[in-house]
């Protein structure tokens, strides 16, 4: 897999290349960069199947990174290519064209990162949440413990103790 | 379009399509009728609705709605340490959630750099093809009854059951089994184990030439099967497809053979493949795999070790630091390849966990595009055809 | 042809019709399998609540409640679980790594009632019907955290018998990491160090590598961390709950790594005791021993000004002067002394207050007197021969080793006690008898029989490893003298040394008789104090015990309101209950000043 990038590194920036295991290789690549890259793996080095989309939210970094799984279904090996964009306004153009299921990952993105794909189709639709009007819930700084405490009601008949606040309360209280 | 499906040859009913190649649908004629199938119907599989547009019998248009199982558990898992989402993971997919647990506990293994003992290795292989064997078994219940052959379900879902009762007494858990645990498995075979799993698989190779002779050589099954549903085969990496889906298509993707993992190389077996994707194929796929799961079990409990470790030496889990690093796990569940990607800052938590279920392509983008012409009655079993589950694809 | 199979075919099914139905009939009267995942079980007297269980469990389902009937004690919290079937999943992980290996689950699954809030019980106190089943998932073949304790190295016993030269080398960071790994975090330790010290928090510093948030810990309760590294008696590790099936946490050694790995110049800076505003205020302390500079610690963070008074050359009290060299080497005191006197705490060596100095004057001179004089004098058997010229007290001869000072040693020696102090002689004497003699013949013989002997079980080992003989369960009788001169101990056995109630009553059986030959005998059976320095008119004043001890309240304070009193004449004794009374007195005195304001 190293071979494959060695050959595309004079066209695209290609960092960070880990072979992960033996048929999976990790790559990051520029925003601007990433779908031509992509659109190269799949139309002239057989990386033709798609396996997920999906965003990991670098919150500290200010930044998401957009992981495309794709497979070589020949040679059975994966890249994870990874893009980071800005968090603020987050937007990445979209690979629909290339495969159909795309647009329900980006559709996801969308609802639960944040991340826009201006002319996905149907990016815009709510996909699993309905009249959601909090922050995308994806994203870490959206607190789903605070949520749900704000939102349910904890069940009656439960006390907390911490063993070592109980004993000493018990054992040593004035300590 | 009247490859995918049988119907009249008379299309003057026909709205015009527009630009889009979409139909012009126009609610206030009367001439359409909106119809939302599901989450609440017998012939959908799992809690999910397709809102439905209907001219006469026939489907116009369909947008599938999912949400109503939406856990967060990629979220959840976030907020929990590593051994803590290993009870959550198998709720993914309730069928078979031994894939879950398996991508989950493999793809922290790798980033941990864990080796599991071989007697973990033959008993995690154990449970994942019993898994299938299981999955299947209820599947093809649901596929029989969308056509209206109740009895089918009958009998499979009894033989699901003698094997959930085999999970029961391995794993102490008859749905959820919560077996495969980081760093190994959570027992060994019980005494006289093998002796019922044989009984068991007898059975059901018995009860399945019956499941042959009154489900798939019935006219009745095959006049609503045959040619219906067609998967080409040059959807098959447009749309993402895998598994019995693709494998019916004559694309042999299966990865026990693409990348192979636990003993699967020590097992003999082919992928099992047909060549023309309807729904009739597809069922027949899955029957024979199906079949072959009764194999790949003989063959598992003829040659695992009797005796052995259960789990390798792990830190303490409950401050258990996965390396940073990232992986992406996967498996061949019944619909395909199954996977857990997954994200690690180092810290004692997930920094992201997402996963793959291949329902999520079978059941939206596929579905959605399969369904258009599509006579109402026949929604339930084409939908049961793509074998979806739809709680992996909301998570 | 097909066709015609293909409509026919199907009638096949008819021919189950008479065949028996499979389905199974009544359900509900199903066991479940023998590793069945059911309703939990707990064997309430075996949990100790250390909520391990409650910490695993990813649902909430756990609540630790107190329990009736079960007391909160020594590694025990008294707390019980209670689950709430409403969350809880049946993972069964509460059950792997339940530390006691209390909890289990049996193979019920029938629970049938109408209210849902029944669905929240204690398993084991609450009395369910499947609290005897045997059947049920119990914790595999397996551990969730490693029970085995990461071994300490050491030198080898042929290396170590000649010299004082430490014998515990330290954990290594890779050792230390794998050790702090093991704690379950449950906190059950805290209670029982007398210094309430924050071992998980400490040991969860180790984990994270950031040894100077773990000096910090350290800190907030006890000044001395290099040397309680070293010989706390380590009253924590009994109770850890890691201890109950498998080896107790290396509390001791984890806390030495965190003392060792921190350069001693660097301590002020990480501990944020560059400067400390002083408020003017003076306080005397007599004793330099753990007690008297805890106090001392303690009270120049507040901001006072302490002068400790110290009869002997050097500081530390038994410390120095009890403990010998390979235990506890003298750098490693000093590392922790210099420190405390780096925050502008000044000794005042070889001063012995009734003497060169009166408690009065410091009464007029100081603002609060805190005196831990420790207890320093030697305790008698007072059986016939022990005013023999070769019979000597364990205290003085290790003081005596610690000034440089030349001791007596004979070629056979027994000595009398079964706790640390006699292992710390004997152990002295087998190396002194070495470099002396090339040989080692020194018994050490206690009342208690070895399982109740006082003396940390690794001391009697390694005593042993240095070939001195221990004997325990024998009553000293008498010392044979014949032409002046010791010739050897008549012992015989003990049966018992507490009575039913637990008091001191030892029991002999007088016909199993024996003799250790020996030149010379000492004895270690506890030591008094010297509370010589109180004047008639303070003592008048002073509350004392019928016991002739000090009475003080929970500050340390006596009834004369300047005078606090701390370490082993109150309490122990041992260095941790020091630290811990001088740490409190430091807080009692702060109040009295504040009070007096
Ligand atoms: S882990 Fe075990 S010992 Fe600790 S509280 Fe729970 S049941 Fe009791
Ligand atoms: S079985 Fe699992 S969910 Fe239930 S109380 Fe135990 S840890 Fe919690
Ligand atoms: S050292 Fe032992 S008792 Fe203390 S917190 Fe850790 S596991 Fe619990």
């Amino acid at each position: 897999m190293k071979e494959i990038i060695d050959r595309l590194q004079e066209l695209y920036p290609i960092g960070d290349f880990k072979q992960q295991n033996k048929s999976l290789a990790l790559i990051t690549v520029d925003k601007d960069k990433a779908v031509d890259f992509i659109t190269r793996l799949k139309n002239e080095e057989g990386f033709l199947h798609l396996s997920i989309i999906t965003a990991v939210d670098w919150l500290e970094k200010n930044k998401f990174q957009l992981s495309y799984l794709i497979n070589n279904p020949t040679t059975k090996n994966s890249f994870v290519v990874r893009v980071m964009i800005d968090r603020e306004n987050a937007e990445m153009f979209s690979i629909h064209h290339l495969w159909e299921q795309a647009a329900t990952y980006q559709r996801e993105l969308k609802e639960m990162f944040g991340i826009d794909f201006p002319g996905s189709p149907g990016v815009d639709k709510p996909f699993i949440l309905e009249g959601w009007h909090e922050i995308p819930p994806y994203r870490r700084d959206f607190d789903t413990k605070n949520y749900s405490e704000e939102t349910y009601f904890p069940r009656e008949g439960r006390t907390k103790n911490v063993p070592a606040e109980y004993m000493k309360q018990k054992l040593y209280p004035d300590e | 379009m009247s490859k995918l499906f049988n119907i009249k040859e008379d299309r003057s009913l026909f709205p015009e399509k527009n630009e889009q190649g979409k139909i012009d649908i126009d609610l206030s004629s009367h001439k359409y009728l909106k119809l939302w199938h599901g989450p609440q119907h017998p012939g959908i599989t799992g809690n999910m609705s397709l809102e439905i547009t209907l001219l006469g019998d026939e489907v116009m248009d369909c947008e599938t709605h999912v949400g109503y199982l939406h856990r967060g558990f990629e979220k959840l898992m976030e907020r929990r340490k590593y051994i803590q989402c290993f009870p959550i993971v198998c709720r993914v997919a309730v069928p078979e959630p031994d894939f879950n647990e398996y991508c989950f506990a493999s793809a922290m293994e790798e980033l941990a750099g864990i080796e599991i003992p071989e007697s973990a290795k033959w008993l995690r292989t154990l449970v994942l093809e019993m898994a299938r064997l299981a999955s299947y078994l209820m599947w093809i219940g649901g596929q029989a009854g969308a056509f209206g052959q109740g009895i089918i379900g009958q009998w499979t879902n009894y033989l699901r059951d003698s094997m959930l009762d085999r999970f029961e007494e391995l794993t102490g858990g008859r749905v959820y089994h919560m077996y495969i645990i980081p760093g190994g498995v959570r027992g060994l075979l019980p005494s006289g184990f093998k002796q019922r799993m044989e009984e068991n698989l007898k059975f059901i190779e018995q009860m399945m030439k019956d499941v042959e002779r009154v489900m798939f050589n019935n006219a009745v099954f095959k006049k609503r099967s045959v040619d219906m549903g067609i998967i080409e085969k040059d959807w098959i990496y447009k749309f993402g497809i895998t598994g019995p889906n693709a494998r019916a298509a004559g694309v042999p993707l299966d990865v026990r053979k693409d990348n192979p993992y636990l003993v699967y190389p020590q097992l003999d077996f082919e992928a099992v493949t047909a060549t023309h994707s309807d729904i009739y194929n597809r069922a027949d796929v899955r029957r024979r795999d199906l079949l072959m799961s009764v194999d790949l079990i003989r063959q598992i409990m003829a040659k695992m070790p009797q005796k052995g470790e259960i789990r390798a030496e792990t830190p303490n889990v409950l401050h258990w630091k996965v390396p940073a690093g990232e992986t992406y796990s996967k498996a061949e569940c019944t619909r395909g390849e199954y996977g857990y990607y997954m994200v690690s800052d180092g810290s004692e938590y997930p920094r992201r966990i997402n996963v793959r279920g291949p329902s999520y392509t079978h059941a939206v983008s596929l579905l959605e595009k399969m369904i258009i012409n599509c006579n109402l009655a026949d929604i339930a079993g084409l939908m049961v055809s793509l074998h979806t589950y739809p709680p992996e694809i909301e998570r | 042809m097909g066709k015609i199979n293909d409509i026919l075919s199907p009638f096949t099914a008819w021919k189950h019709l008479v065949n028996e139905p499979l389905t199974v009939k009544k359900p509900l009267e199903r066991e479940g399998a023998d590793r069945y995942r059911g309703f939990h079980k707990n064997e309430i007297d075996k949990c100790i609540g250390c909520g391990t269980c409650e910490d695993i469990c990813q649902n909430a389902a756990i609540d630790l409640v107190p329990v009736e009937g079960i007391e909160t004690k020594d590694g025990d919290s008294g707390l019980r679980p209670k689950i709430d079937y409403g969350r809880c999943c049946w993972c069964a992980l509460c059950v792997d790594i339940c530390t006691t290996n209390s909890l289990s689950m049996s193979n019920e699954f029938k629970w049938i009632d109408e209210d849902a809030d029944n669905f929240l019980f204690i398993p084991g106190a609450d009395d369910k019907p499947w609290n005897n089943s045997e059947k049920g998932w119990k914790k595999p073949d397996y551990n969730l955290y490693d029970p085995n304790r990461v071994d300490m190295q050491e030198l080898h016993p042929e290396d170590r018998d000649k010299s004082f030269i430490e014998i515990v080398q330290g954990y290594s960071k890779e050792q230390a990491l794998k050790e702090a790994d093991r704690c379950v975090e449950c906190g059950i330790c805290t209670a029982t160090c007398p210094a309430h010290m924050g071992i998980p928090e400490y040991i969860r510093a180790i984990r994270n590598d950031d040894l100077e948030e773990g000096l910090r810990i350290l800190y907030d309760t006890n000044p001395l961390p290099e040397i309680c590294g070293r010989i706390c008696t380590h009253k924590c590790e009994t109770v850890c709950s890691v201890g109950h099936t498998g080896d107790p946490l290396s509390i001791r050694w984890l806390k030495r790594y965190i003392a060792d790995q921190n350069p001693s110049e660097r301590f002020k800076e990480i501990l944020g005791t560059d400067t400390i505003e002083q408020n003017g205020k003076k306080i005397a302390i007599i004793g330099s021993g753990p007690s008297g500079l805890s106090a001392a610690h303690y009270l120049a963070l507040m901001g006072y000004s302490c002068t400790i008074f110290e009869k002997l050359p050097l500081a530390g009290g038994m410390m120095r002067y009890g403990i010998p060299e390979y235990r506890l080497p003298y750098d490693q005191i000093d590392k922790d002394i210099n420190y405390i006197l780096s925050l502008g705490v000044e000794i005042k060596y070889n001063v012995t207050i009734g003497k060169d100095n009166t408690l009065d004057q410091l009464h007029k001179d100081f603002d609060a007197v805190f005196t831990g004089t420790g207890l320093h004098l030697g305790r008698s058997t007072r059986i016939p021969g022990t005013e023999h010229k070769d019979v000597h007290f364990a205290t003085d001869l290790l003081r005596e080793i610690s000034l440089g000072n030349e001791i007596p040693v004979a070629e056979k020696v027994v000595v009398i006690g079964g706790g640390n102090v006699a292992m710390d002689i004997t152990r002295s004497m087998a190396r002194l008898q070495n470099q002396k003699f090339g040989k080692v013949n020194v018994i050490a013989t206690s009342l208690e029989s070895e399982d109740i002997m006082p003396a940390d079980r690794e001391e009697i080992v390694e005593a042993r490893e240095e070939n001195a003989q221990i004997i325990p369960g024998w009553g000293p009788q008498s010392i044979e003298i014949k032409n002046d001169k010791i010739t050897g101990l008549h012992v015989i056995k003990c049966l018992s040394v507490f009575d039913e109630e637990g008091r001191f009553n030892p029991k002999f059986d007088e016909n199993i008789k024996d003799f250790f030959e020996a030149e010379m005998v000492i004895e270690s059976i506890g030591q008094g104090m010297d509370l010589s320095y109180l004047t008639d008119e303070i003592k008048e004043n002073l509350k004392m015990d019928n016991r002739g001890r000090i009475i003080v309240d929970n500050n340390f304070q006596s009834s004369l309101e300047w005078l606090f009193v701390g370490g082993d004449i109150i309490q122990g004794p041992d260095v941790i209950h020091g630290i811990a009374n001088g740490h409190k007195a430091a807080i009692g005195i702060d109040n009295y000043i504040n009070s007096k304001k």
